[in-house]
């Protein structure tokens, strides 16, 4: 994949945005609180913000550079934008909707809008009106459209904000898909760092209209310069894990399941789950228990041994990566209980999560 | 007064409205969008000059339409040379009635693309259509009620004009003799039977055109039907 290049800076309200971001990434996920710029940023790029200027440069391929005078109006960029709610062209219905992009896309669109109708599972939404369509529904027809007109990158603007908690996870799986099976370059914006661990390769911290960090996602929202902004933001662990076989309990109700994580580890989840059924779960660091000795009899289900990575004293909370097997997991603690424990690196330790607290995201 | 004179003077005074309400429609549009969307020099003056034929008695309206378009106007010198003479047809009842419904059609245009969502312009742009298409198949059918509403009302306000008229197009019968025109002359002759019977036909036009035009509106702004 070729090189992405944001250099743009401006006034917009309150303060004065000015990005500079270089990377090679396919997938890269802006991530930052609400009200930091975000969406503005996308306006931008998008050729909608007059107020800002610089160089806009995606995939490889050159849309603005003000230096050499090039500034492609939004029509020529080519970039399918699927923005907040309200996204549907009320006038049409949906199938006009998804029409709308093919204008543009062609027989490369029409490819496209196949594969995305198939991926999306739009195929019985094509006939309804638009007004009837729930948050998610529509959003997923937004994305079919921008599709449809055969863009050269996809531009996410919190994709997930506006739906309800019970759809974000499927919705999220229908955006993961769209990711793995069409060869895009993405922006994916979000304030949310679930999304932005599930999402990118790539994260560009993003606060007050500036990048503040950038990086694999798992690092840069661990990171020291993103400190300041973990209450805003929730720093989050996400595992992806695969379910093995259910755990017998003898009462279908009560059911838990065993299921291993991509980095090895052996968890137990609650709920009713299918053998070989992959998932992406959330994980607060505040919700890993650390103990020094192996804990005796505990309700808690999840009770691994870790090795203490790394200790990052801020203020009042002390952030510990530990590795357990090959999965790395940062747990939130105080500074005082980090100290008693004589946490360090290297340190031995006994990590403790209960099943309750693996939410699932996707 | 015969029953072909009311047919004559209500098809005139249909096509007079008509032809002035959609003669005027594109400028209507484009100012009252310029005055809704764009920033620009001169803004409120324009608006004030917009307003100008609806606070100014008609008459007076009358009086400068036809010192413009007259054999020694700016316009009317113009037109002369070209052969066209405007005063007294009913061409220059059309236009009388475009003038002053234009400023009730451009503030309910005006209305209408102020309240529509510029987003849906952005990503219309965004999926390939330049500005000028974007207007035509996004931003005109998402304000298409409240323009159709601003037509509506220059359309009836055109029905009844008078004053203006009366002016710049004379009362010539079954030339420039409107419904409002006809039923001052025969106020004016004395047949108050014959005036009572054209208030009567201006009263249905006028009530037709307002049902149809709101039953209109509402089965188009109606969300479809759910299949």
């Amino acid at each position: 994949m070729r090189e992405t290049r944001l250099r743009l800076e401006g006034r917009v309200g309150a303060f004065a945005l000015d990005v500079d971001a270089v990377f090679q990434e396919r997938v890269a996920v802006i991530v930052g609180p609400s009200g930091s710029g975000k969406s503005t940023l996308l306006a931008a790029i998008l050729g909608l913000e007059p107020r800002l200027r610089g160089a806009v440069c995606i995939a490889g391929e050159w849309l603005e550079d003000t230096a050499r005078g090039l500034r492609l109006a939004p029509e020529r960029r080519r970039l399918g934008w699927v923005p907040q709610a309200p996204t549907l062209f009320p006038h049409l219905d949906v199938a006009g909707n998804v029409r709308f992009g093919l204008r543009r896309g062609g027989d490369a669109g029409e490819r496209l809008l196949a594969r995305a109708i198939d991926v999306l599972e739009l195929e019985p939404l094509l006939a309804r009106p638009v007004e009837s369509l729930s948050g998610g529904e529509a959003q997923r027809v937004a994305l079919a459209r921008a599709l449809a007109s055969a863009p050269r990158a996809l531009l996410l603007d919190e994709p997930l904000a506006s739906l309800d908690v019970p759809l974000r996870a499927r919705s999220l799986a229908h955006l993961l898909r769209v990711r793995d099976e069409l060869d895009l370059p993405m922006l994916w914006v979000t304030h949310d760092p679930d999304e932005a661990m599930c999402a990118g390769e790539r994260a560009l911290v993003f606060d007050r209209g500036r990048v503040v960090a950038t990086g694999p996602p798992r690092d840069v929202l661990w990171s020291r310069a993103v400190a300041p902004l973990a209450d805003a933001l929730g720093v989050e662990n996400v595992l992806e894990a695969t379910v093995e076989g259910e755990l017998g309990s003898g009462d279908a109700r009560a059911s838990s399941h065993r299921a291993r994580t991509r980095g090895g580890l052996a968890l137990v989840l609650p709920g009713a789950l299918a053998p070989g059924e992959t998932l992406r779960l959330g994980l607060r660091a505040e919700e890993i228990l650390l103990a020094a000795d192996p804990p005796g009899r505990i309700s808690a289900r999840n009770v691994f041994a870790a090795t203490v990575e790394a200790c990052e004293e801020d203020g009042d909370r002390t952030l510990v990566r530990i590795v357990a097997e090959r999965e790395r997991l940062v747990a939130k603690l105080t500074p005082g209980a980090a100290r008693s424990l004589g946490l360090a690196p290297g340190v031995g330790v006994h990590a403790v999560v209960k099943a309750q607290a693996l939410r699932r995201l996707a | 007064m015969s029953g072909a004179d009311v047919a004559t003077m209500t098809l005139l005074t249909v096509r007079v409205g008509l032809v002035s309400t959609v003669a005027s429609a594109p400028l209507a549009i484009g100012l009252g969008y310029a005055l809704a969307r764009r920033e620009f020099r001169g803004r409120a003056l324009v608006q004030a000059a917009v307003a100008l034929p609806m606070v100014l008695p008609p008459v007076g309206v009358g009086l400068g339409l036809l010192l413009l378009l007259s054999r020694d106007g700016v316009l009317g010198s113009l037109l002369a040379r070209a052969g066209i003479a405007v005063p007294f047809t009913w061409w220059a009842a059309a236009l009388a009635a475009a003038v002053v419904g234009f400023p009730l059609f451009v503030r309910a245009c005006e209305q209408a693309f102020a309240e529509t969502d510029r987003r849906y312009d952005a990503l219309s742009r965004t999926l390939g259509l330049p500005a000028a298409s974007t207007f035509l198949r996004v931003t005109l059918p998402l304000a298409r009620r409240g323009v159709l509403y601003g037509a509506l009302l220059a359309f009836t306000r055109g029905l009844g004009e008078f004053g203006a008229t009366a002016i710049v197009a004379g009362i010539l019968p079954g030339r420039t003799e409107t419904l409002a025109l006809g039923i001052w002359s025969r106020v004016q002759a004395g047949d108050d039977r014959a005036a009572l019977v054209l208030c009567a036909v201006s009263f249905a036009l006028a009530l037709v055109s307002l049902v149809a035009a709101e039953g209109w509106l509402r089965r188009r702004g109606r969300p479809p039907e759910d299949s």
